[in-house]
């Protein structure tokens, strides 16, 4: 047996000949470090451009304003069905806010039971289109290329809530740091390795940075968390900024070896947590319960804005929109804006082939964008912007049940 | 496997030598010296894999005793609460799920691989087919959970959404080639002059095996396979792809996402909520004293078998 | 009661059985015939089987998952070391090292400690001592690697830091144990992972060395100590002559599990990727170890790299266990021989 999955091997390979030599060579411009960098490239490991931006078609900006619910925009909507199962994975980020949600939801209607499995916004994505789970969580939109793989159809999206990625630090006597794009991106590449660095100091004249060495703390686990971390070091500071960042924008890039990996949020948490002088990205809600200090991080209008609620939710009111709900938080304008706010959606198939199913989901999602929006803040999320609840559940309507 | 041991019995006192000359006697307590030291170090070996057992062992009951006992039963009754951050027992639908979903994978991969054992050691004996099985089960006892989880995921998941069955799929898969090989080796050890009785009597080979072979062999069969269950019971991997993450009771292992004790642990204690970690520790701990207990139970069964024996 | 819960003694022809037939014959020892006995036997083989299959249609459904990334990268996929996403590289030769290598650290400490046990099992304990030992291996070997991996991670690793530092500072520019030991300590590292590995493959490992050395006949061993040797002269001279090759074997088999090892590695081996160095003290990453960390993220492309990755390791476990088996089947059927 093994011998002919060894000539099985060797055919594929084989096979591959001439493709091959295509990637062979892309492969060979981008690991030698001498070569010349291509173009616009940084001539870090960035060598494809990163993939378009959702924000195509009519897109209009909501209004700001951080938003009380909408909690009358689609008064007297559908009923929950007597009994129904739904499955979800996806996104981790928004995880704690979504079981909170199920766990409320759940109560009031006691037939509908509802899971969320967590693993990750690709995974969600992928069990949605092969239609293991009826929703799904996801930081990011799909890919055009993996379209056609849903095999459920035409998938709807809906933003739930918003909420800003902190940049933790932990020094001793020191509990308020002003960062800029540039800074963090050069501490995360490892060229500026310790706090006294005059980079640091400019930006914080008032404090007395002591002489202490940098440790990186960053996701080991591929994850939105990290894409939407790079996507903001891209956006502000990447090939089209000047080339500060290098390390281009994915949910696992290629970090400097002597950077601390944590599985989790939580594992990069208890790294900046146990060692001083550390500093990482984590969410929020994260940052939040493991009683991390975090930066005021500065965002595209020049403003160092601190990372909470209203930075949130003022980077959401400044995103463009576009008509199917999609948009990008990251580096948004306004000048309260915090620019790494991460946005999530959940995803579901527009036709609802089971009708309880169905009725399920489109009743969990209006919770979700009425009720759920007042209880986001206590658990450290932003709610969504007044005009874009409203949208998302006009929404809901085109949904098709049955 | 174990009772391979039962024919070796305790060596007999050694003799004394009767050799007086001074130069051997300095030569005998060199040699008994170096005998001290040797057995000393492999003492130490067992002393320097005891303390990290400790260790863990004292990290799970340490973390995981309180909220298990805390309000007793309901650790074991209640439902596992949705929300990572909200405190309070419940594990039951874990301890359910991987009772169900080990007891599947055992339904699964038992009948069969004694079915497979007795193939291998009663008619195919040293001939191709059946040395080549017999190899590629050895074999497939390295093959890695998490590559089982998703051989599974590939060809069932995919096509019968997530269900407890195929968690217990991928755990069947592993436990079926240990099956086989520690089946195989309590076949071995049934004299052969029972099967020859029997085919004296008359009876057809099917009957003797099933009347005869296997009732013999049945104690050493019942412990390999308790073993075999305990190492499956403990498995993360193949379950995280296949299994889904209920938090309510579910009993149905064809119908709907299930949970199990090994992902409770994997997904709550890497969670930042105190509740959840707290939770995570508490199934580590249930999951450490089933699975223990199934193993002492096997070593009790083998034990009676060698008394009877 | 089901048939074969039977016990053999009330086991008399039945009055369908094959009495009348076999009767007046002469007795074969072989009572073959009959289609429910030729159904049974088929039955057996078809599960004997069942083991062949479950192997083909793994191989072949991971093989056809990964044409694409094979196709995109051609055997680069095999032999580099950058894994970037963001440009849709995928090389997997540091996760191939990261695996063996903290494979092989895990079996350095394991192994002698492994046989260690083994002997003194088999060898010295008394018949009580021997007892209560094989419950706490038993013990080491039911404890979930999830739990062995967060014991590693929030127990052990911060505990190592000083260690690693001293080893650093005291091997730096030594021959051999400076490169091993160098410079830059991380404490979760390959030398962490494999701390971890060795604890939990050595149950593994004393369970199969014990039944190698067992099989060592009695009156070898009693020949020995007749002639006046020490128990460590006896198990140098009897024991281990006898069971090296079944030894060898369950090491190998040792190894094949320790490469297998996701989560434990995933939570404490540092998730750095390219690295390939001899530097124990380094981060790095696994095959298995990025299998369960990437997938939560994976699209197409890098979906079928890590699919690859999946069937490599299956390769070269595989590969190892064959190794292994047949070592320790030639050991065995030498020792049974003689």
């Amino acid at each position: 047996m093994n011998p002919s999955k060894r000539s099985l091997l060797v055919a594929a390979a084989l096979l591959s000949g001439p493709l091959a030599v295509v990637a062979t060579t892309t492969a060979v411009s981008a690991t030698t470090t001498t070569a010349p960098p291509t173009t616009t490239d940084c001539g870090g490991p960035k060598a494809t451009p990163a993939p378009a931006k959702p924000a195509a078609g009519g897109s209009t900006t909501s209004t700001a304003a951080p938003a009380s619910p909408a909690s009358t925009a689609a008064a007297g909507g559908d009923q929950a069905p007597a009994s129904a199962e739904i499955d979800g994975s996806g996104a981790t980020f928004p995880k704690v806010f979504y079981q909170e949600m199920i766990a409320a939801y759940t109560e009031k209607n006691p037939g509908v039971t509802i899971t969320y499995g967590g693993g990750g916004s690709g995974k969600g994505r992928q069990d949605l289109a092969d239609q293991i789970v009826q929703w799904a969580g996801t930081d990011g939109v799909i890919k055009d290329a993996d379209k056609g793989k849903f095999q459920g159809g035409e998938v709807l999206y809906f933003p739930t809530v918003v909420a800003p990625i902190t940049v933790a630090f932990n020094l001793d006597g020191i509990d308020s740091l002003k960062l800029s794009p540039a800074t963090i991106a050069k501490i995360f590449q490892r060229e500026i390795t310790n706090w006294n660095d005059p980079a640091i100091a400019a930006d914080n004249a008032d404090l007395k940075l002591p002489d202490q060495p940098i440790t990186v703390a960053r996701r080991s686990d591929s994850s939105g968390t990290t894409g939407n971390f790079t996507k903001f070091l891209e956006k502000s500071e990447g090939k089209d900024n000047g080339c500060v960042w290098k390390l281009g924008t994915d949910s696992t890039i290629e970090w400097p070896k002597d950077t601390q990996a944590g599985e989790g949020n939580n594992g990069v948490a208890q790294i900046v947590q146990s060692t001083p002088g550390a500093i990482g990205y984590v969410d929020l809600s994260d940052a939040v319960d493991a009683k991390l200090t975090f930066a005021d991080v500065q965002n595209k209008a020049g403003k160092f804005v601190k990372a909470d609620a209203n930075g949130a939710a003022a980077a959401a009111a400044g995103a463009k929109v576009a008509d199917d709900l999609t948009y990008s938080a990251i580096w948004a304008d306004g000048d309260g804006a915090y620019p790494i706010t991460a946005q999530t959606w959940i995803i579901v198939y527009q036709k609802q082939t089971d009708k309880a199913q169905g009725e399920a989901i489109k009743s969990f999602l209006q919770y979700v964008l009425t009720d759920g929006q007042l209880a986001a803040i206590d658990l450290n999320f932003a709610p969504l912007p007044e005009e874009l609840a409203k949208r998302a559940l006009a929404h809901l309507n085109d949904l098709q049940i049955g | 496997m174990a009772s391979v041991t039962t024919e070796l019995t305790p060596s007999s006192p050694r003799p004394t030598t009767a050799l007086t000359a001074d130069d051997l006697r300095a030569q005998r307590g060199r040699r008994s010296v170096v005998n001290a030291v040797m057995i000393g170090l492999m003492a130490l070996a067992f002393v320097a894999i005891v303390v990290p057992l400790v260790f863990v062992i004292g990290t799970v009951v340490g973390r995981g005793a309180g909220v298990v006992f805390r309000d007793f039963p309901a650790w074991f009754t209640k439902t596992v609460p949705i929300s990572e951050r909200r405190f309070g027992p419940g594990m039951g639908p874990a301890i359910i799920g991987t009772l169900v979903i080990t007891g599947c994978a055992s339904a699964l991969a038992i009948p069969l691989g004694i079915l497979g054992a007795v193939y291998l050691h009663e008619y195919g004996k040293n001939r191709g087919f059946a040395r080549v099985v017999r190899f590629f089960a050895t074999v497939m006892t390295g093959v890695p959970s998490i590559v089982m989880g998703l051989f599974v995921y590939l060809v069932f998941t995919l096509y019968f959404k997530l269900s407890g069955m195929g968690g217990a799929l991928a755990l069947a898969c592993l436990m079926l080639p240990v099956v086989i090989r520690s089946t195989e080796e309590m076949l071995r050890l049934v004299p052969d002059h029972l099967r020859e009785a029997s085919y004296a009597l008359g009876t057809r080979k099917s009957r003797t095996i099933m009347g005869v072979v296997l009732p013999a062999a049945l104690p050493g069969i019942v412990s390999g396979c308790l073993l075999a269950v305990a190492r499956a019971a403990g498995e993360t991997a193949p379950l995280l792809f296949t299994i889904g993450a209920a938090t309510k009771f579910r009993t149905n292992p064809f119908r709907g996402s299930m949970t199990a004790l090994p992902l409770q642990i994997f997904n709550n204690a890497t969670s930042s909520k105190p509740a959840a970690i707290e939770r995570g520790w508490g199934a580590a701990l249930t999951l450490v004293a089933i699975t223990f207990l199934f193993t002492v139970v096997a070593r009790m069964v083998t034990a009676a078998y060698q008394k009877r024996r | 009661m089901p048939p074969w819960r039977k016990p053999w003694v009330e086991l008399t022809p039945g009055p369908s059985g094959p009495v009348a037939t076999s009767g007046e014959s002469l007795p074969s020892l072989q009572a073959t015939g009959g289609t429910a006995d030729r159904s049974f036997g088929l039955l057996t083989r078809i599960a004997a089987g069942l083991v062949l299959a479950v192997l083909g249609l793994i191989a072949v459904t991971m093989l056809k998952r990964s044409t694409s990334v094979l196709r995109a990268m051609g055997l680069d996929y095999f032999t580099t070391r950058r894994w970037a996403p963001p440009s849709q590289l995928y090389g997997i030769l540091s996760f191939i090292w990261g695996t063996t290598f903290t494979a092989l650290i895990a079996l350095t400490i394991a192994v002698p400690i492994s046989l260690g046990i083994a002997l003194f099992i088999t060898q010295i304990a008394p018949p009580w001592l021997r007892r209560a030992m094989v419950y706490v291996i038993d013990l080491l070997a039911v404890v979930p690697s999830v739990v062995f991996g967060l014991w590693g991670v929030l127990v052990l690793a911060p505990k190592l830091r000083t260690g690693y530092a001293w080893l650093s500072r005291t091997f730096d520019g030594w021959p051999v144990l400076g490169s091993l030991f160098g410079p830059n300590p991380q404490v979760r590292s390959f030398l962490t992972a494999g701390i971890v590995l060795a604890i939990m493959v050595t149950p593994i490992i004393v369970s199969i060395s014990r039944e190698v050395i067992e099989t060592t006949p009695q009156n070898e061993k009693e020949a020995a100590l007749g002639l006046g040797a020490t128990k460590w002269e006896m198990i140098r001279g009897a024991v281990i002559p006898h069971a090296k090759g079944g030894l060898v074997g369950a090491v190998m088999l040792g190894l094949g599990r320790a490469m297998g090892e996701t989560i434990a590695v995933a939570l404490t081996i540092g998730s750095a990727l390219g690295q390939v160095t001899v530097n124990a003290l380094a981060s790095g990453n696994s095959m298995p170890a990025m299998i369960t960390a990437e997938w939560g993220e994976a699209d197409s492309l890098k979906k079928s790299a890590l699919v690859a990755m999946a069937m490599t390791l299956f390769v070269i476990t595989i590969l190892i266990n064959m190794v292994a088996t047949a070592v320790v089947n030639r050991s065995m059927k030498k020792s049974r021989g003689s």
